[in-house]
């Protein structure tokens, strides 16, 4: 259920191609096929010095096979944890996770995870690290040879196969990564902010490569990210996660085609909308963190204006 | 000036002083001999085969010694890293025993062992064991989470989780300890050997000493020195650096 609905007025005249499913019913036996991914009142606390503070609550979430959703929200609202939750790597409070109709009680392969940092073995080099999970699986050296090399030429790294980790680029790592987890050869993949920590050029080939791969696969993905552009260019669907506690606050389809563009105005259009959405609960996290009486726009003023005296100072 | 020349320069000034303070007989020959005749020792030992029993004893007991010790020790550390009950318990044992000198285990030793290799072997053991031990430890629970998470959602578990991710993880530290318990084990080698005499490197400088040669005691002190050298930069020094290198410690 889509809960928090006020506060957003004009989102029934966005752009015709959003889709915004205010109406989203979450029932038992509504879908004809049962989804690959199902999440079922899932709530999550922590405690600290003001004492309980929830990260989730209360999350109810369907993903369909093949789908690729994005959870959007500003940072600390949860959507990591929710995403360790369903890779069995955190448990929840109380609610519950089926994956493939099974639910979840710790890691599985059949969840594989990708994290913002690689977590590629620098003692294996590129093609013994995509073989990692295929050994652990009992696969034969030949076979898991064959395979580990299948999809490092998806991911174009197959010139590098004998490469030591510590030799490659952020962005190499990363499609290394996600070449491990697609050799696994999982039900769904679990992406956790995988390309925030790239440079801007890297992570638009990425935003392509992973498109064409899950265009070949059809793989249901899981993509956590504070990107907005990021995410109208990947998925079908975007979740907007709002922050203490972790609500689905909004919910949109996106179908523009695809391949898409970071740089394509649809793209730009989309996630100026979203971002109108989220600015609510961007501006929550500011205020959090900031002092009571400080804004963002004096202090910006402030630096300019001292940084001026001093360059008259230093002139002189 | 490369240092090569700089240390080149030192060592023979050195030599060159040792042979004055000989030449000017302010000590007899049999307290302090000179280079040449050190140098003779040390090729006639070659020669008739004694240093090389020495060396080979020596080396086939620290061999077994530190071999047995590495395994101890990767063991312990890997309890005490990951099992908390082993940590509180078996941890403090390992860092309180940390301040007994080697050689205190020699009178327990020789009665449970007697004079011979066995007692040896033990002490070399006992010194290596201990660093290994706690750098393997420090090294278990310096592996980064992320790995582990990692590695778990590609389905490792249990001692495939050891075997195949956190023990190559904390292989960086491992080796710093191996390295440590190395200088650690070849000290307690020696003081064993000189103690207990059968044959050993050690054996050979109490026969000097028992010959008054004290050209033959200066001379096995070399081969000891450049043997500890040897095995310290030619495998550890070189091992520590390649795996610091692959694990991604050291920036280029």
């Amino acid at each position: 259920m889509i809960s928090e609905s006020a506060g957003i007025e004009n989102l029934t005249d966005l752009h015709q191609d959003i889709t915004l499913n205010n109406n989203l019913q979450i029932s038992d036996g509504e879908n004809a096929s049962f989804p690959k991914l199902r999440i079922r009142h899932v709530s999550k606390s922590f405690h600290s010095e003001n004492g309980k503070t929830y990260v989730l609550e209360d999350i109810n979430l369907d993903i369909k096979q093949g789908e690729f959703v994005c959870i959007v929200g500003p940072s600390g609202c949860g959507k990591t944890t929710l995403l360790n939750i369903v890779a069995g790597l955190e448990k929840a409070d109380c609610g519950e996770v089926l994956a493939n109709g099974n639910p979840v009680n710790g890691a599985g392969t059949d969840r594989v995870v990708i994290f913002q940092e690689a977590a590629l073995f620098p003692w294996l080099n590129v093609i013994k690290n995509v073989e990692f999970g295929l050994k652990l699986k009992g696969m034969n050296r030949t076979q898991r040879k064959t395979t580990a090399l299948e999809y490092l030429k998806m991911v174009h790294l197959s010139k590098f196969q004998s490469a030591h980790i510590h030799e490659l680029s952020g962005g190499m790592k990363q499609r290394v990564a996600l070449a491990r987890a697609l050799a696994m050869n999982p039900e769904m993949l679990l992406m956790d902010e995988p390309f925030s920590a790239l440079d801007a050029q890297t992570r638009w080939i990425l935003h392509f490569e992973l498109q064409s791969i899950w265009l070949k696969t059809k793989k249901t993905i899981m993509f956590v990210t504070h990107n907005i552009r990021e995410a109208v260019c990947l998925a079908d669907r975007i979740l907007i996660l709002s922050t203490t506690p972790g609500k689905i606050k909004k919910e949109f389809i996106v179908d523009l085609p695809r391949p898409r563009d970071d740089n394509d105005v649809n793209v730009a259009e989309y996630s100026t909308r979203i971002m109108k959405i989220l600015k609510t609960e961007i501006d929550k996290v500011v205020k959090c963190e900031m002092d009571a009486d400080s804004c963002v726009e004096c202090d910006i003023k402030c630096t300019s204006e001292e940084s001026a005296k001093t360059d008259i100072g230093g002139g002189i | 000036m490369p240092s090569i020349l700089k240390r080149t320069i030192f060592f023979f000034l050195l030599i060159c002083l040792w042979e004055l303070l000989f030449r000017i007989r302010m000590w007899p020959e049999y307290i302090l001999p000179s280079p040449v005749s050190v140098c003779k020792t040390l090729i006639y030992g070659f020669q008739n085969k004694t240093f090389v029993i020495g060396i080979v004893t020596s080396m086939r007991r620290i061999a077994i010694g530190y071999g047995i010790s590495i395994i101890i020790g990767v063991l312990l550390g890997l309890l005490i890293g990951r099992i908390r009950i082993f940590e509180e318990t078996l941890g403090s044992l390992v860092s309180g025993l940390q301040a007994l000198p080697t050689i205190c285990w020699l009178p327990l030793a020789l009665l449970w062992f007697g004079l011979n290799d066995k007692t040896i072997i033990f002490l070399v053991i006992m010194g290596a064991v201990l660093s290994i031990t706690i750098a393997t430890d420090v090294g278990v629970k310096s592996v980064p989470a992320l790995y582990i998470r990692a590695a778990k959602t590609m389905g490792a578990r249990g001692w495939k989780l050891y075997l195949e991710v956190i023990i190559p993880a904390a292989l960086p530290h491992i080796i710093t300890g191996m390295k440590q318990g190395w200088s650690f084990a070849w000290r307690s080698l020696m003081a064993g050997e000189l103690l207990i005499v059968c044959l050993g490197l050690g054996h050979l400088l109490m026969i000097g000493r028992e010959l008054n040669d004290m050209s033959q005691v200066i001379a096995v002190m070399i081969v000891i020195v450049i043997i500890g050298i040897l095995v310290d930069r030619l495998f550890f020094v070189k091992a520590e650096k390649r795996i610091r290198e692959r694990w991604g410690l050291v920036k280029n």
